[in-house]
């Protein structure tokens, strides 16, 4: 089983060095392997879930029995993978992502060789992120995703120009230098823990040997909190998010709007939570606060859009408030909510960006005031689009419903008056999310039909519908059966989180004696 | 193993030089091009030679030279730069209008000065090294006669140049008259039971003035962008990579051994010329629309990266230094082969020119842009393994001495600011188009195989680094450090 992970997260990359071979001259066969290799790698992590242990709360299927492939002995790292109910749920939401992505991926008509190859590579580095429990193969793995972005947006990207007057070269470079600027500052503050935890990058072993004192932690918390909030696209580091969006290829939004960004949340519930409680509770307010910020100025700019890609770029920021917030609050149903919410608003915001190149592509216009009444001729695409818009405004039924009340609950019930208000503000984010978005899709997609979308044609096909049908299925599913995965991911969350709760205890123990 | 015997590769190098004389005056080559493959044959052999050598624990000519696994280290990684420069000579000599075999035979001996630095042991034996690499540079850098900008670029290194032997020569004198010998081991057992006066701390400082010129680091660095815009590029690569790594090797010799006991003096010294040379090296990149430039810049950027592996004093740190000049050997020598291929064909060193290098030339595009992202520090790359280890080292160090964070900190911001220029180098590579009428860039056979050498060793070393770092750490037990 251990194998299985294993192959499920280098696959795609085996599959970017096969496609390496291929001739460039042959886009249907490399397309094809792409689509096989994220396939397989989805089919595989299926399997891997189905055998997932759901009454153990700890990380499984790890690789030789935790002491992984030994890399260098001299530093103390080893490849080594592992899952929880965390990294399971995010590793799914990877895998249906990717596999979506690659099918969607035919609107792509040049340098289709170096296209795939970076997609895959983009694959393996997020799920291999999510999975590694080696500190340092997190960081690889971190990083290693960051320059494949940077390519797909500025090679197969495309800016429309309008009032911000930028290009998608400065779009792709601002979103690459913020998150390299993340990284490294989130780098500094592994390291700080790697030499503190007694030279181990294991995490399981960092979070036994780990003892700081709480000056310490409270300025390494804050390294991780930054470097990882730029990629979380925490307020006021988000600016890069929405435009890197709107210039991104089809593809390359739905992986960075639904997993890329998801890094910087599980780098902090993953790392920063589990071995510094202390930093956590110190900064838990700011955070609360700059989650609000996200929420409510992310949805007020998102307000304001015309291009449909921004819309939903100022969406998924605000939306990563709900994130934020839900991990501010430092209780298990919150944090749970959280991780919940990353898999439920990955999937959705994969699905509206599919959505958008969809007709995009044949338009070449996605500005919301110049379309109109597509739905009369791309029916199908107008209620999958309908149903994403529901979806995001957290209607019941939907995924999205169940996390974000489950943030709500765990915000509330932390008690304090900040948290309370921050509530109610994460609340009302809602009304105003429902407010942008119902506008965009009445406008573009109902009301008078215009003779100049005549041309538009919808999907037809099995295999042009299928990713749509595919991210709205999850969408549902977890909707109805939230159970799936809430129950794992809670256990591992009171696993990962309980040194948080029990923190102060052990500080009021220190005090007595 | 005799005296004679431990130099037996400087030996090797040196009459492979002669003979490329006696051979050109006796029966001149017609194809420039040959003689460079041939000569790039005979050191692979003595690279594969090489690894036939055993450390040695003892000292030779009266305790100045070394065999040790360091000195070995060092050579292996100027050989296979030696190797890379003259297939990069070879592919750049149709544009020499005379002296090919010259040319060769003076990075011949060049190599010769850099294969000793690696075993020196001693002051005289140091600046003679120094000077043997040093002259030879400055007739390669103006090695182009008729282009101003070659001449300008060697007068400048050599009046820049002999300064700093002045000064290091006069360094010596103050640590010989103040210490009694010029033997790094000597001096180490001296300077721990005896107090230093000024007169050393002067010393000392000359000394490291002359390396500081060696590795151009700040404020030593202001030669390094003219001459490397104006020298040759196979040259420019030999300097990027040979001279800065015999700069190293020298400057990790005399701190880590013979001042080893006096740390406490130079420490705080090179974690500020670290932060300095940091910070001009990648900040003067980020207006340079020239290519030669730029590497420059970001060679005094490097240097900068290096200087924090040392100013960690520990042993990562020297082991993160010396992984760090082996994977930058491949990296650097990857980008200036590129720059040759596509110079050769377009006559244009302006970043302008490489516009569209992805479509016109699959193979230097994506060799280019490696390269690049290697310098930048972007995985799965070998160089991003190195500031990996770079930064642990000072981190490490700074568990004990707060004010190392803040070098760390600076090293972060150096590599945001780094991965900006760089990036622009591979928009103009991806993400422009090429000029009208471009042709595609051939791209010869011995060139071909030099580039995936080159691009295996990046990524090779970049997934598996456990190969170079066991080297590395092997060689790096030669300072005393824990």
């Amino acid at each position: 089983m251990e194998t299985l992970l294993i192959i499920a997260v280098l696959l795609p990359l085996a599959a970017a060095f096969l496609t390496f071979l291929f001739p460039s001259n042959k886009p249907g066969a490399i397309r094809a392997l792409a689509i096989l290799a994220t396939g397989m790698s989805l089919f595989l992590t299926l399997y891997i879930f189905s055998q997932f242990d759901r009454q153990n709360a700890g990380y499984q299927f790890v690789t030789n029995a935790g002491k992984g492939i030994e890399w260098l002995p001299s530093l103390g790292v080893s490849l080594k993978f592992g899952v929880d109910g965390i990294s399971m749920t995010l590793l799914l939401l990877v895998g249906i992502v990717s596999f979506c992505g690659a099918l969607v991926s035919h609107e792509i008509h040049d340098r289709q060789k170096e296209y795939y190859i970076l997609f895959l590579a983009l694959t393996t580095g997020i799920s291999g992120t999510f999975c590694t429990t080696d500190m340092f193969f997190f960081y690889f793995f971190y990083e290693m995703a960051v320059i494949p972005m940077y390519l797909l947006i500025g090679m197969y990207g495309s800016l429309p120009p309008g009032k911000h007057g930028r290009t998608k070269e400065y779009a792709t470079m601002k979103l690459t230098l913020y998150l390299t600027a993340g990284a490294v500052l989130a780098l500094i503050g592994l390291l700080a823990m790697y030499f503190a935890g007694g030279k181990t990058f294991d995490m399981v072993e960092l979070k036994r040997n780990l003892q700081l004192a709480g000056a310490t932690q409270k300025w390494v918390f804050a390294c991780l909190l930054f470097g990882f909030g730029f990629l979380a696209s925490m307020w006021p580091f988000h600016t890069w998010s929405p435009i890197g969006y709107a210039a991104a290829p089809t593809a390359a939004s739905m992986m960075h709007a639904g997993v890329l960004k998801k890094l910087g949340a599980y780098g902090i519930i993953r790392l920063a939570l589990p071995l510094l409680p202390e930093g956590a509770r110190h900064w838990a307010n700011l955070l609360a606060i700059l989650a609000c910020f996200n929420i409510l100025y992310a949805g007020w700019a998102a307000l304001t859009q015309k291009d449909w890609k921004f819309v939903i770029g100022y969406s998924s920021v605000s939306h990563m408030g709900y994130v934020l917030l839900g991990i501010a609050t430092l209780n298990v149903v919150g944090v749970s909510g959280a991780v919940l919410l990353m898999f439920a608003h990955g999937v959705m915001a994969a699905l509206t960006f599919s959505l958008i190149g969809f007709f995009y592509h044949q338009t070449h216009n996605r500005m919301v005031p110049d379309l109109s009444g597509l739905a009369r001729k791309i029916p199908f695409i107008g209620v999958c689009m309908v149903m994403a818009v529901m979806a995001s405004s957290g209607l019941p039924g939907f995924a999205n419903f169940v996390s974000e009340v489950m943030v709500f609950i765990g915000a509330w019930s932390q008690g304090s008056t900040l948290f309370r208000v921050a509530t109610i503000c994460a609340v009302w984010g809602i009304v105003v999310t429902a407010t942008y978005l119902l506008w965009a899709v009445r406008t573009s997609f109902f009301g008078p039909f215009d003779e100049k979308w005549n041309m538009l044609k919808d999907a037809t096909t099995p295999w042009q519908k299928l990713p749509f049908v595919l991210l709205l299925v999850v969408l549902l599913t977890v909707g109805f059966c939230p159970r799936l995965l809430t129950n794992i991911i809670q256990q591992s969350v009171a696993a990962a989180v309980l040194k948080v709760e029990v923190a102060p205890v052990t500080k009021v123990a220190e005090v007595r004696r | 193993m005799t005296a004679l015997g431990a130099i037996q590769l400087e030996c090797g190098m040196v009459a492979l030089a002669l003979l490329t004389l006696l051979a050109d005056a006796f029966r001149p080559m017609a194809d420039k091009r040959r003689l460079g493959y041939i000569l790039a044959t005979a050191v692979a052999v003595l690279l594969i030679y090489s690894f036939t050598l055993q450390a040695q624990a003892t000292t030779y000519f009266h305790g100045m030279y070394r065999l040790d696994t360091l000195a070995l280290y060092f050579k292996r990684l100027f050989l296979v730069a030696t190797l890379l420069v003259l297939v990069m000579g070879a592919e750049f000599s149709e544009r020499f209008e005379s002296g090919v075999a010259e040319f060769y035979a003076l990075v011949l001996l060049a190599a010769t000065g850099m294969l000793l630095t690696g075993s020196v042991n001693d002051f005289v034996l140091m600046f003679v090294a120094l000077e043997l690499v040093t002259i030879t540079f400055y007739i390669l850098t103006s090695f182009l006669r008729r282009q101003v900008q070659s001449l300008e670029a060697g007068t400048k290194y050599l009046i820049l140049g002999a300064l700093s032997s002045g000064f290091t020569v006069y360094g010596i004198a103050y640590i010989f008259g103040t210490t009694g010998t010029t033997n790094f081991d000597m001096l180490a057992a001296t300077l721990k039971s005896g107090t230093t006066g000024p007169a050393f701390t002067l010393g000392m400082l000359l000394v490291m003035t002359g390396l500081g010129f060696k590795i151009a680091s700040v404020p030593f660095q202001i030669w390094a962008p003219d001459v490397y815009q104006g020298a040759p590029t196979p040259v420019t690569a030999f300097l990027a990579v040979g001279s800065k790594a015999a700069g190293f090797a020298l400057l990790l010799r005399v701190l880590l051994v013979g001042l080893l006991p006096v740390s406490a003096l130079w420490t705080t010294l090179v974690l500020v010329l670290a932060a300095a040379t940091l910070l001009y090296g990648n900040l003067g990149a980020l207006p340079q629309t020239n290519i030669k430039r730029l590497l420059g810049y970001s060679s005094i950027g490097h240097a900068g990266y290096l200087l924090m592996g040392v100013a960690a004093v520990n042993a990562l740190g020297a082991g993160a230094v010396l992984f760090y000049l082996g994977q930058y050997a491949f990296t650097n020598l990857c980008a200036f082969l590129a720059i040759i291929a596509v110079t050769n064909a377009t006559k244009n060193d302006e970043i302008a020119g490489f516009a569209g290098l992805g479509r016109r030339s699959p193979v230097l595009g994506l060799a280019l842009f490696l390269a690049l992202m290697s310098l930048a520090g972007v995985p799965p790359l070998s160089g991003f393994f190195g500031k990996f280890q770079l930064f642990a080292a000072v981190i490490e160090r700074a568990q004990t001495d707060g004010q190392y964070y803040v070098l760390a900190g600076i090293g972060a911001l150096a590599v945001v600011i780094s991965l900006y220029f760089y990036l622009n180098v591979a928009k103009a590579i991806y993400l422009q188009e090429p000029a009208a009428g471009a042709a595609p860039i051939p791209v010869s056979r011995p060139m071909r195989a030099a580039l995936y050498f080159c691009m295996a060793a990046m990524i090779g070393l970049g997934i598996f680094q456990r190969p170079l770092v066991e080297a590395a750490v092997k060689a790096a037990k030669v300072f005393q450090l824990n």
